[in-house]
């Protein structure tokens, strides 16, 4: 083993070489530094080895030949072993990217930043404090310089501000050091921790002293201006590495000296989780009104100092957890932030809009989405397991409050960073500059990627938890990122056989409940898969994607615990935000959904959270019997799912994600993915009827929120002129009626819903493959630009027609199943209003429906349509399987109600239906499937020979038969029919049309902006300003600590 | 005459020119005048760290002839705590070369815009 003092004695030593033989050349000077540093990684990274193997005790290392107090001693245990490791790692990792950025500035860059990596070792390993002082002002002075490797104005005005700022916080460092040394007679840390200094008044101003300028040094909110202009000011390359090395040792000299400061749970912890809480909410609340992408990122590397020092200061929460949290949420920041800053640095866009250029090289879109996914915690990063440790531990200790917090910043983080992704995914590249590609600046960034991902693995196979969680559907996933370059039928194929394998070998495994959403997801996502063979070319990124949703909804579906279902739920979520995204003018729409669901994966996570306390491990059935604070556990589940199924005030994001999606993800994201929603509704739900609290009350406002939607979905789907948009709205209202059905909680209600799950899926997945297959066609989304296709496209009409026949509950088909059994239910529970307003919003949906069909198919053919086809084949094949379907559950019902009313008695035993054959008894009345089927069968058909015997002399209308007065209209499409078709009705309604919750979300997100925009003002740039700041900050600060203690 | 003993006037004299660096810092436009104000901080600092170190009627820890060294006399109680004046030194050096890099930037700010006021230089902001 290599002694760490070797790792200051080599960077001293090839420093002084390099300076003191002068002729060497600049770029063996260069390798000989990388090499030191190398040799620094190695020492350090042999050390963790041996820590990790577990044969290594942790060692001090004393130095000239006297023991502590009087000399200065260093420690390497495991945790500086693992931080020196890191700083090296990155450091040599950014020498590279930096090579010929420091020769440009002379060989002497070189030894600067060997230097100052070496300072950092120092900082980290040292146990004397006023040793500590002396390589803190090392780094500091090295840092000032290595600004300058930065050409321009900024970065020298960045480093001023700099090296003042750091030299006043170590001034105070100082004097605090030197009061600690009056009042115990030693410099040793150990020996300081001994004395208990901040007993004793005096004392505790020493403490207050060092402790304030190691909080600085972690560039609290708002002192911290000097800190976003050295990230934002000096060369990228550079600033990654000040962002997390330096971050990373100040982080560690925080967590010494809270040991001066005194033993957990001490006042200090407290005053650090505030600091570290205003901090993390006031960067990321600030970030959010930035344009500018180095500033951004400054941002949110302060934003994530502040979670640190916040994570810290809640130590007495977190527990034996503390350092897997801490590993997790700085190891992601290390490798992300550090990657993100560097490829800002070959990207060289400054706005966030000029972004826009990344995605003409794909696999730099990739790396960026990577960064962005890691920070802000999805899995399968070290973040999101950090992030589902923390919670559940403050949960379980009662730190509500501070859960709030990590997630609204955590939120505020997602804002911002998704909406850079968005412009770079699908912004108006309109740039003429381009950036190019240098292998050494490209390989430590994919170096970085790949640990990020094998840490993300590793950080979760170091818990019980974690190691439950099946992999093999993300492999798959990265799998086909791999073949991203073959055409898509193979692709397709590959997705379809990987998903059929997949689930026949895990469907035994699943319970009925289980099974019913399974067969949605994975049989209803073949089929929607089957339609991807109408597309050309390569597709490049749909299936990787696509499947990365459906490994997310298998994972929620075969989860045992928790963790696992949070993993999945994440993962659906990245997975179906990319599919979104892929729409032409999707941009905001992906934005509005993936806020949405962040809000509710976060709501999610709390609710888990607090159904966890008390629990002794965390199961799924845990939400069976939730033990404290029921009515927060499930109203919190609940809200998140809510999210996912759109309802009524946290809808906003459907139509849009949903109508500009492309054809076949439409169904995807729709007939599929909301159930995702609904199943976690169902699993709540189930717990909630199992639980000894009384809960009615939750599930009374669920209901109401259910007929809600149901009735200002089928309102808003009346007014679209957009076929896909009046699906995804007539989806708002259908998902509504879903909700409501299940918060009836009897076994008729249960029923109902899951008749509405199963309808919903078939007939969503029939109309929306078939709209966007002739959107496909005939290349407008607009009703009213459509018309006449009954003669082009026969099968697409028989499809649309049946699926609306079905949508509308009349009889023969299922959609009248699902009607008897809801009404049943509501008059069997007595929820008299709810069900006159889901009534009536029923009426409101013959509206659109039929809308659709007589816009697109009747009436005259548009003359640029003279030459349309029929709808692709490989639309028709999952089309008229998923028709097949309709009709055998219409005509045989009872093949899938009786099962499903066997499983629902488990949970509610009572007043189901009876069945004898295919008639089915309630205590209300009697109805048969394949009855009223044949019934009203018989009377079509005689109507209709009736009509035709009686119709025999009329003149078939065409097109030219319409006479008009020679009145040339400005909009053409005014005149037609299908334009504005319900003007009439809008005029009843339209109070009920105002969009009064878009209004609410804009004026939230309006108040974001500018209290974003007012606070940033503080930075006025003036480096005077910041000093003050940072003096105000100590007053203030010892204010609220000492105040009037003294 | 006991309030004026050396110790409290060197400790009075630091705490002024601590504050004294500070008001500087914070009060003056020309950069050249921040940085001496920072020396300033820095000197009574340095002051401050000898003055709590300072034991009266005790001479400098240097072991020469102005310390006896008998022997049943400790050197010890002769001198004054040698730890402060080993940091002051040390302090001392890291001040020499703040003050040198902060007077480089000077420099380099000067050549930039021509001027040397810091309300100058707030390229960067918000």
């Amino acid at each position: 083993m290599v002694s760490p003092i070797y790792i200051v004695a080599a960077a001293l030593g090839v420093g002084f070489a390099i300076g003191v033989l002068g002729k060497l050349g600049k770029n063996f000077s260069g390798i000989l530094a990388l090499l030191t540093i190398g040799f620094m990684t190695f020492v350090s990274s042999e050390w963790l080895y041996a820590f990790y193997v577990g044969n290594q005790v942790p060692t001090y290392i004393f130095t000239a030949g006297f023991k502590p107090p009087i000399s200065i001693n260093l420690l390497m245990g495991p945790k500086e072993a693992f931080l020196t490791t890191m700083v090296n790692f990155i450091g040599l990792l950014g020498g590279i990217y930096l090579f010929f950025n420091f020769g440009r500035k002379g060989r002497n860059a070189y030894v600067v930043y060997m230097v100052f990596l070496m300072s950092l070792n120092v900082v980290i390993m040292t146990r004397d404090i006023f040793n500590l002082f002396v390589f803190l002002e090392i780094s500091a002075i090295a840092t000032a310089g290595l600004i300058l490797i930065e050409r321009g104005n900024r970065a020298v005005g960045a480093g001023f501000k700099y090296i003042i700022a750091t030299s006043i916080i170590s001034s105070i460092l100082l004097i605090g050091i030197i009061f600690a040394y009056f009042y115990t007679g030693t410099l040793n840390i150990d020996g300081l921790v001994q004395a208990h200094l901040s007993t004793t008044a005096t004392g505790g101003i020493a403490v207050f002293l060092i402790m304030i300028a190691a909080v600085l040094e972690m560039k609290p909110f708002p002192a911290n201006g000097w800190g976003l202009d050295v990230y934002e000011g000096s060369h990228q390359g550079f600033s990654a590495v000040v962002s997390v090395a330096t971050a990373t040792a100040s982080y560690y000299v925080l967590y010494k000296l809270l040991a001066i400061a005194g033993p957990v749970g001490s006042q200090w912890d407290y005053y650090l989780a505030l600091m570290g809480a205003v901090t993390f909410i006031g960067s990321n609340l600030l970030g959010v009104k930035q344009k500018f992408a180095r500033r951004l990122l400054a941002y949110s590397s302060i934003g994530q100092l502040g979670l640190l020092m916040l994570i810290l200061g809640l130590r007495k929460y977190l527990g034996d957890n503390l350092d897997y949290v801490v590993l997790g949420i700085l190891i992601t920041n290390l490798f992300a932030k550090t990657g993100f800053f560097w490829l800002a640095g070959i990207v060289k866009a400054k706005t966030l809009k000029e972004w826009a250029i990344i995605r003409r090289k794909p696999f730099f879109l990739f790396l960026m989405g990577t960064f962005v996914f890691a920070l802000i915690g999805f899995p399968p990063f070290p973040s999101f397991f950090a992030k589902w440790t923390m919670v559940m531990n403050l949960a379980r200790q009662g730190g509500f409050g501070w859960i709030a917090v990590i997630l609204i910043g955590s939120f505020l983080e997602a804002i911002y960073l998704f909406r850079w992704f968005g412009y770079a995914v699908k912004g108006e590249d309109t740039y003429k500059y381009d950036f190019n590609i240098r292998w050494h600046k490209i390989t430590p960034i994919v170096i970085l990627v790949a640990a990020l991902y094998y840490a993300g693995y590793l950080t979760s196979q170091y818990t019980e938890l974690g190691r439950m969680i099946d992999f093999i559907p993300l492999f798959f996933v990265l799998v086909l990122f791999a073949i991203d370059f073959l055409p898509v039928a193979v692709k397709n194929t590959i997705a379809i056989l990987g998903m059929g394998t997949y689930f026949y070998f895990i469907y035994p495994d699943l319970d009925n409940l289980r099974l019913i959403f399974e067969v949605i997801f994975m049989v209803g996502g073949i089929l929607t898969l089957i339609a991807g063979y109408a597309y050309k070319g390569k597709r490049s990124g749909f299936y990787p994607v696509a499947i990365l949703m459906y490994a997310g909804l298998t994972g929620i579906i075969q989860a045992h615990t928790t963790l696992e279902f949070f993993f999945g739920w994440e993962l659906m979520t990245a997975g179906s935000y990319f599919l979104i995204i892929r729409g032409k003018r999707s941009m905001p729409h992906a934005l509005s959904y993936m806020l949405f669901s962040v809000a509710g994966a976060y709501a999610i996570l709390a609710g888990f959270g607090i159904a966890n306390i008390g629990q002794a491990f965390p199961s799924l059935d845990i939400m069976n019997n939730i033990q404290y604070f029921p009515n927060w556990a499930y109203g919190l589940l609940l809200i998140g799912f809510l999210t996912k199924t759109a309802s009524v005030g946290l809808h906003i994001w459907l139509p849009g994600a949903h109508g500009e999606a492309e054809s076949d993800v439409s169904p995807m994201v729709s007939a599929i993915l909301l159930k995702a929603g609904v199943f976690g509704i169902v699993l709540a739900l189930i717990g909630m009827s199992k639980s000894d609290f009384d809960l009615s009350a939750l599930a009374y406002t669920l209901g109401w929120i259910g007929a809600l939607t149901a009735l200002f979905g089928n309102i808003g789907a009346v007014f679209q002129e957009d076929a896909k948009r009046l699906l995804a709205y007539s989806s708002i209202g259908q998902l509504g009626y879903i909700v409501f059905a299940f918060a009836i909680m009897t076994q008729l209600g249960w029923l109902t819903g899951f008749t509405y799950v199963i309808n919903h899926f078939l007939y969503k997945a029939v109309l929306f493959l078939t709209v966007g297959a002739i959107v496909l066609r005939v290349g407008t989304h607009n009703m009213y630009e459509m018309g006449g296709l009954i003669k082009k496209m026969p099968w697409a009409f028989f499809a649309v027609l049946i699926g609306i026949i079905a949508l509308s509950g009349v009889p023969p088909l299922s959609g009248f199943t699902g009607k008897w059994l809801f009404y049943n239910a509501i008059i069997e529970k007595g929820w008299y209003f709810q069900g006159v307003i889901a009534m009536f919003a029923g009426g409101i949906a013959f509206l659109y429906l039929y809308r659709l069909i007589q816009t697109i198919f009747l009436g005259q053919l548009k003359d640029n349509h003279r030459n349309v086809k029929e709808i692709s084949i490989w639309f028709l094949i999952p089309i008229y399987t998923l028709l097949t379907g309709i009709l055998v559950f219409s005509y045989e019902p009872q093949w899938v109600l009786k099962p499903l009313g066997n499983m629902i008695a488990q949970y509610f035993p009572n007043n189901g239906l009876h069945w004898e054959g295919s008639y089915a008894y309630s205590h209300l009345g009697y109805w048969t499937g394949a009855g009223v089927a044949a019934t009203v069968s018989v009377v079509f058909v005689i109507a209709f020979i009736l009509l035709k015997i009686m119709t025999r002399k009329a003149h078939k209308l065409e097109q030219f038969d319409i006479v008009f007065s020679g009145e040339r209209p400005e909009r053409p499409e005014t005149t037609h029919i299908a334009y504005n078709m319900y003007a009439g009705f809008y005029k009843a309604v339209w109070p009920l049309t105002v969009p009064l919750v878009e209004r609410f979300w804009t004026w939230m997100s309006d108040l974001v902006h500018e209290t974003a925009g007012f606070v940033r003002r503080i930075y006025s740039g003036n480096g005077q300003a910041y000093m003050l700041h940072i003096i105000l900050y100590i007053i203030i600060l010892y204010f609220i600590t000492i105040g009037g203690n003294i | 005459m006991e309030y004026l003993q050396l110790g409290r006037i060197s400790l009075i004299i630091s705490f002024l020119l601590i504050i004294i660096g500070f008001w500087g810092i914070l009060s003056q436009k020309n950069i050249i005048k921040i940085i001496v104000s920072f020396t300033i901080l820095d000197t009574g600092i340095n002051v401050l760290i000898v003055s709590l170190g300072y034991l009266k009627g005790r001479t400098a820890p240097i072991i020469d002839a102005s310390v006896s060294q008998g022997p049943n006399h400790n050197v010890l109680n002769a001198i004054v705590d040698p730890v402060p004046q080993a940091l002051v030194l040390t302090a001392i050096v890291i001040g020499f070369g703040v003050t040198a890099l902060l007077l480089a930037y000077a420099m380099k700010l000067f050549k930039a815009k021509r001027t040397l006021e810091i309300n100058q230089f707030n390229d960067l902001k918000w």
